[in-house]
C-alpha cells in the first residue's frame, strides 16, 4: 500500500513522506520537499551583502542565528575584516541560545511523536521562552535577530545581560534533570526510541549524514571542534556522541549538547574580552571566493559565495544539514527494519528542518 | 608550509589539473578537465579517501559563457573538505552522473538539473526535487532568469 503522509504543519512539518508498505512493514520511504523553496539563493543574488541577513535568516526560524553567521563570516573572509574579540564572544553567547532553542524544540516534537505531547512538548516550549527573552533582551527580537553583521554584531550587551543569563541557565540546568528523569529515562521513551531507525556508522558517513544525526551513530565530528570559529577555540566544551546510532541516541545526543551549550554560554559570558563590538566593512566587496562551515544545531552548513566586486554576491550555494540528512532517511528502510508506526519517531530523531533543504 | 593533500593530488590528478589552490585550513578547490571528471571522481575517492559528498551545485559564468559544476567532497579520514570543479559549455550543458561513485550525489544532481537546465547523463532518477510539478518558468538559478516575471501560471 502506498501512504501520503503529510503535507499538514503538525507534525509532518511543511513536507510529505510517500511509504510504501507491506503490512506494517515500510518498504520504501520517499521524502517529498520543496513545499518552502523561496528561491533564498536566487534572493542573495538580488541583494547587498547587508540586505542578503534577512533572507539568509529564513532559511531555519528556529535556528537564526548559526546560519546567518555562515553568511556574515563569508563576507568578512573575502572582504578580509578583523572582527574584535568582543564581538566573536557575543556571537558565540547568541548561537548557543540559538542551538538551545532549536534541540529544546526538536526535544518536544520526538516526544510529541511518542505521545508525549501535553507533558513534554509544552514544558519545551514554555522553557524555550526564557530563552527568547534572554535573546530579546540582547537583540530586540525573539527569534530573527538579524543581529549579526559584517564586521561584528549590531549592538553592545545591555547592562544586566549577564545576571539575566546567569538566572536563566540556573533554572534550565534543573529543568534539565526533569527532561533526564521523567522522558529520557522514561520506560515509555526508551520502548519507542530504543533500536528504532539504526543508522550503521559506515553508512551514516558515507552517505552524507550531518551533525547529531552523524554523532548519535558514532563519528566524531564537530566543525565547531574540526574548525573553530568565533570563540570555540578558546572555551572548554566536550564533543557529544553515542554508539548506538539508534533513535534514542541521536535524541540523547541532541540533550547531552544542550548540557554543553550550557557550559559554553556560562564560561564565554564571564570572560568576554573589553573592546569594539564591531568595524566597518565596506559596501563593495572584492571580487573573491569563500567557503564558510558552521556548526547549526541540525548540523555543518557550508556557504559558499562567490563575489565579483559589485554590491552583491554572485553566486551563494548553501550546503544544507537536513537536505543531507533527508537523503538519509530516504535510505533507512535498507538497511533498518521500519514499522510505519515507527516513521515519526524516526523522522524526529533526525530533526530535518525542510526551511533549510528546501532554501 | 606544504599540505599533503595538495602535494597527493598534483601527483596523482597531474594530468587532469587546470587550476589547484589552497581556500583556507583544510579546504582546497580544484578545477579538473571535464572529459576527465569521472576518472577523477573514482580516484578521489578509492585513493585520496574523499569518501562522502556533502552537495553539489553549479555557478552560471553568463560573460565567459559556461557553467561551473561543483562538488562539494570531503574525506572523514583526512577531515579535509575538496571543492571539485568542471567547466562546461553554456550551450547543450551535459555532465556526467556521479551517482554510481558517490550516492549522496543523488539530490544535488537532481536540484542542478531543475534548477540550472543542465542534462545529468546516468542519473537513475532525474525528476524535480524543490520546483512544483507544473513549473514551467525556466531555469530559475540561471543569471538570465527574468526573477521578477516568473512562470506565468504563478501570476494572479
Amino acid at each position: 500500500m502506498i501512504i501520503s503522509w503529510g503535507p499538514q504543519h503538525p507534525i509532518s512539518g511543511q513536507f510529505r513522506i510517500i511509504l510504501e508498505t507491506d503490512g506494517e512493514n515500510v518498504l520504501k520511504l520517499t521524502p517529498d520537499i520543496g513545499f518552502t523553496h523561496r528561491g533564498i539563493e536566487k534572493i542573495l543574488e538580488n541583494r547587498t551583502f547587508l540586505q542578503g541577513i534577512v533572507p539568509v535568516e529564513r532559511l531555519s526560524m528556529l535556528d537564526t542565528a548559526n546560519f546567518l553567521l555562515a553568511y556574515v563570516r563569508a563576507v568578512e573572509e573575502i572582504a578580509e575584516v578583523d572582527v574584535p574579540p568582543r564581538a566573536k564572544y557575543i556571537r558565540t553567547i547568541l548561537c548557543e541560545i540559538s542551538r538551545i532553542n532549536s534541540h529544546l524544540y526538536a526535544l518536544g516534537l520526538i516526544a510529541e511523536a511518542c505521545g508525549g505531547y501535553p507533558a513534554i512538548f509544552l514544558w519545551t516550549v514554555a522553557d524555550r521562552e526564557l530563552f527568547l527573552d534572554v535573546a530579546e533582551m540582547l537583540t530586540g527580537t525573539r527569534w530573527s535577530y538579524s543581529f549579526f553583521i559584517p564586521g561584528g554584531v549590531r549592538r553592545d550587551i545591555p547592562s544586566g545581560f549577564k545576571e539575566k543569563v546567569l538566572e536563566v541557565l540556573d533554572y534550565f540546568e534543573g529543568r534539565l534533570e526533569t527532561y533526564r528523569d521523567s522522558w529520557l529515562e522514561n520506560e515509555l521513551f526508551k520502548r519507542r526510541a530504543r533500536g528504532v531507525g539504526e543508522l550503521p556508522l559506515d553508512k551514516a558517513v558515507t552517505l552524507g549524514a550531518a551533525g547529531p544525526t552523524l554523532r548519535g551513530s558514532g563519528f566524531r565530528f564537530d566543525t565547531r571542534k574540526d574548525e573553530p570559529y568565533e570563540a570555540y577555540e578558546d572555551l572548554d566544551f566536550k564533543l557529544v556522541s553515542m554508539e548506538e546510532g539508534d533513535s534514542y541516541a541521536r535524541t540523547m545526543v541532541r540533550y547531552l549538547e544542550m548540557v554543553e551549550s550550557v557550559k559554553i554560554i556560562r564560561e564565554a559570558i564571564e570572560n568576554i574580552p573589553e573592546g569594539r563590538f564591531r568595524v566597518r566593512v565596506p559596501m563593495r566587496v572584492p571580487e573573491g571566493e569563500a567557503y564558510v562551515r558552521v556548526e547549526t544545531a541540525r548540523g555543518e552548513v557550508g556557504l559558499h559565495m562567490i563575489t565579483d566586486g559589485s554590491i552583491k554576491p554572485y553566486r551563494v550555494k548553501i550546503n544544507s544539514p537536513s537536505l543531507r540528512n533527508l537523503y538519509v532517511l530516504s535510505r533507512m528502510p535498507e538497511f533498518s527494519r521500519l514499522l510505519v508506526a515507527d516513521v515519526p519517531v524516526v523522522l524526529w530523531s533526525f530533526d530535518p528542518w525542510f526551511l533549510d533543504a528546501d532554501r | 608550509m606544504s599540505n599533503p593533500v595538495m602535494d597527493d593530488l598534483r601527483r596523482i590528478l597531474s594530468e587532469s589539473i587546470l587550476d589547484l589552490r589552497e581556500l583556507g585550513k583544510r579546504k582546497i578547490s580544484i578545477t579538473v578537465k571535464a572529459d576527465n571528471l569521472l576518472e577523477a571522481a573514482r580516484i578521489l575517492k578509492e585513493k585520496m579517501g574523499f569518501d562522502v559528498l556533502t552537495s553539489a551545485g553549479a555557478i552560471d559564468y553568463i560573460a565567459k559563457k559556461i557553467f561551473q559544476i561543483v562538488y562539494y567532497l570531503w574525506s572523514s579520514k583526512r577531515r579535509t573538505v575538496l571543492i571539485l570543479r568542471v567547466n562546461i559549455p553554456r550551450e547543450n550543458p551535459t555532465i556526467q552522473s556521479l551517482h554510481r561513485i558517490w550516492e549522496s550525489a543523488d539530490y544535488h544532481e537532481r536540484e542542478m538539473w531543475e534548477m540550472f537546465g543542465i542534462d545529468v547523463q546516468g542519473h537513475p532518477n532525474l525528476t524535480r526535487i524543490l520546483l512544483p510539478e507544473d513549473w514551467s518558468g525556466g531555469f530559475p538559478l540561471r543569471k538570465d532568469f527574468d526573477w521578477r516575471g516568473g512562470d506565468a501560471a504563478f501570476q494572479h
